[in-house]
């Protein structure tokens, strides 16, 4: 019948350990500063980060990006509903009140769009042109998805959860956004059913009242205003999971067409690093700049961020801010003494798992996972 | 006497060409970058059928070859796009003439927050 008791408690145990590794981190850096974005599209609501946002650990809600494929869904919280079939011993529909008397968990987490960095891919692709602020870093708490597939009981030939949200395209011939997941990574401890974004309920904007959360994942998971589970013994066949948001099982030559046999869901972030404090066409004087960035890598911990300010051809060791976190920014710091001169300045990411960050992105025709190293140009002058 | 005169109006030609195409060149240019449609009779063809879902933004951002925006008109249309196959053939043929893969990169605005981002607000 359902999930079995090895599986339970082994997801139990990774539980408890992440959340007594969050507990030992301490208080949390937040950024300040105004309330803005950069408008990508005006409708659907898509807007990036602006860049000095990425030198603190969280990112604050008001400086936090925006992506949707449609119209921001109107729910009434008071009649919202999660309905959990298919495979199910025990069908569900919870209100919220329900998620809330559950148990609730808190993990730290990046959520970042599978596009982010499109616009920098050459040759160029279609879609949303993110450049880097396509991503952030918050405290999420809820439900974990384990804890509500387990009412619900998947029968034994369960294998795969299927998402959908409250939002739908304007016209009926488009598909709705459907997405899948692997039932490891659902009933996973840390993937939860979020009801909160850096401590507060989520706006509407943010997939109030409630929205995945696959800590290490990219996000075109992490569904919003979730209405539908679906507990599947198969993958889904809807364009948003069986053709879009798919990534080159081998690397092919820019530009080239892959066959879709070819292509696979993305699963992890790949290993990235951005510099906040500093941005192209900066002219600074000559002296100590403090300069710091974020880093971060999946479902591995940043071990080491690198900066060079000569093109990439020589590199130095930043500092890094705190303990390495499973699935949050890590802060890098560096104090640069710069003399008068046109620097590209560089950084690049190294997790524990001794992934680099490389050079030359791995272009693909959805434009996703871009993470070549981060390059800015600035001057130095009196 | 002539000699002069025919090497002046050929400087003026010559300086009136230079100051013209680039300037021609640039606004046109400018204009596209900061997202604007030009004007030409393809333009409320384009705005009447893409703009039904998304705002104008979606493909100003974009630089893309002709074979390209076949493709993504195509895909519009399988999504739900009232266009016939001539409206479509308008369409690409504007969207290929202009947002082009050596057009430099859009130009970015900065703007509040929308309604609706930050609990309360």
């Amino acid at each position: 019948m359902t999930l079995n008791r090895r599986r339970f408690l082994q997801s139990s145990l990774a539980g408890a350990a992440a959340a007594a590794c969050w507990l030992k981190v301490p208080g949390l850096a937040r950024a300040k500063g105004s309330e803005e974005l950069i408008r990508m599209s005006e409708r659907p609501l898509n807007y990036e980060s602006v860049r000095s946002t990425f030198t603190t650990r969280i990112t604050p809600v008001g400086r936090f990006y925006l992506r949707n494929h449609f119209d921001i869904p109107k729910v009434d919280i008071a009649t919202w509903r999660l309905k959990v079939r298919g495979l199910a011993e025990k069908p569900l529909s919870l209100s919220l009140a329900d998620l809330e008397r559950m148990p609730q968990a808190k993990v730290e987490a990046v959520l970042q769009c599978a596009g982010n960095g499109r616009g920098l891919f050459t040759p160029q692709v279609p879609g949303v042109q993110w450049r880097f602020g396509a991503m952030g870093n918050a405290e999420w708490t809820g439900v974990r998805l384990k804890d509500v597939l387990a009412l619900a009981g998947p029968k034994q030939d369960a294998a795969f959860v299927q998402l959908q949200g409250a939002e739908k395209p304007a016209m009926s011939a488009t598909p709705k956004f459907i997405r899948a997941i692997p039932l490891a990574k659902a009933i996973h401890p840390d993937t939860l059913l979020a009801l909160k974004m850096n401590g507060k309920p989520l706006a509407l904007n943010r997939g109030s009242p409630a929205r995945l959360v696959l800590p290490g994942w990219v996000g075109d998971d992490w569904v919003r205003a979730l209405v539908d589970v679906e507990i599947r013994s198969d993958e889904p066949k809807t364009f948003y999971y069986d053709t879009a948001y798919r990534f080159p099982v081998a690397p092919g030559a820019p530009g080239a067409a892959i066959p879709a046999d070819q292509m696979k869901p993305m699963t992890t972030i790949n290993v990235k690093s951005l510099l906040g404090s500093l941005k192209d066409g900066d002219v600074l004087p000559p002296g100590v700049h403090p300069l710091a960035g974020v880093a971060f890598s999946g479902e591995a911990g940043i071990d080491r961020v690198e900066l060079s300010f000569d093109a990439g051809k020589s590199w130095t060791a930043a500092d890094l801010d705190g303990p390495a976190t499973p699935y949050g920014f890590r802060v890098f710091r560096h104090a640069w003494k710069a003399e008068p001169g046109s620097y590209e300045v560089a950084c690049r990411a190294t997790d524990s798992n001794g992934a680099t960050q490389p050079e030359t992105p791995v272009w693909n025709p959805g434009g996703y996972l871009f993470n070549a190293f981060d390059r800015v140009k600035v001057e130095v002058r009196s | 006497m002539t000699r002069p005169i025919v090497t002046a109006a050929l400087l003026f030609g010559a300086a009136a060409w230079a100051a013209d195409k680039p300037t021609a060149l640039d606004e046109r240019t400018k204009a596209l970058v900061e997202g604007q449609l030009p004007d030409d009779p393809a333009r409320p063809l384009v705005q009447g059928k893409c703009m039904l879902c998304h705002t104008g933004e979606y493909l100003t951002q974009q630089r893309l070859t002709e074979g390209q925006w076949q493709k993504t008109v195509e895909k519009m249309r399988k999504f739900g796009t009232p266009a016939t196959d001539e409206e479509a053939k308008t369409i690409v043929g504007y969207l290929a003439r202009n947002w082009t893969p050596d057009l430099p990169p859009p130009r970015l605005v900065r703007a509040p927050l929308p309604r609706g981002s930050i609990p309360g607000k």
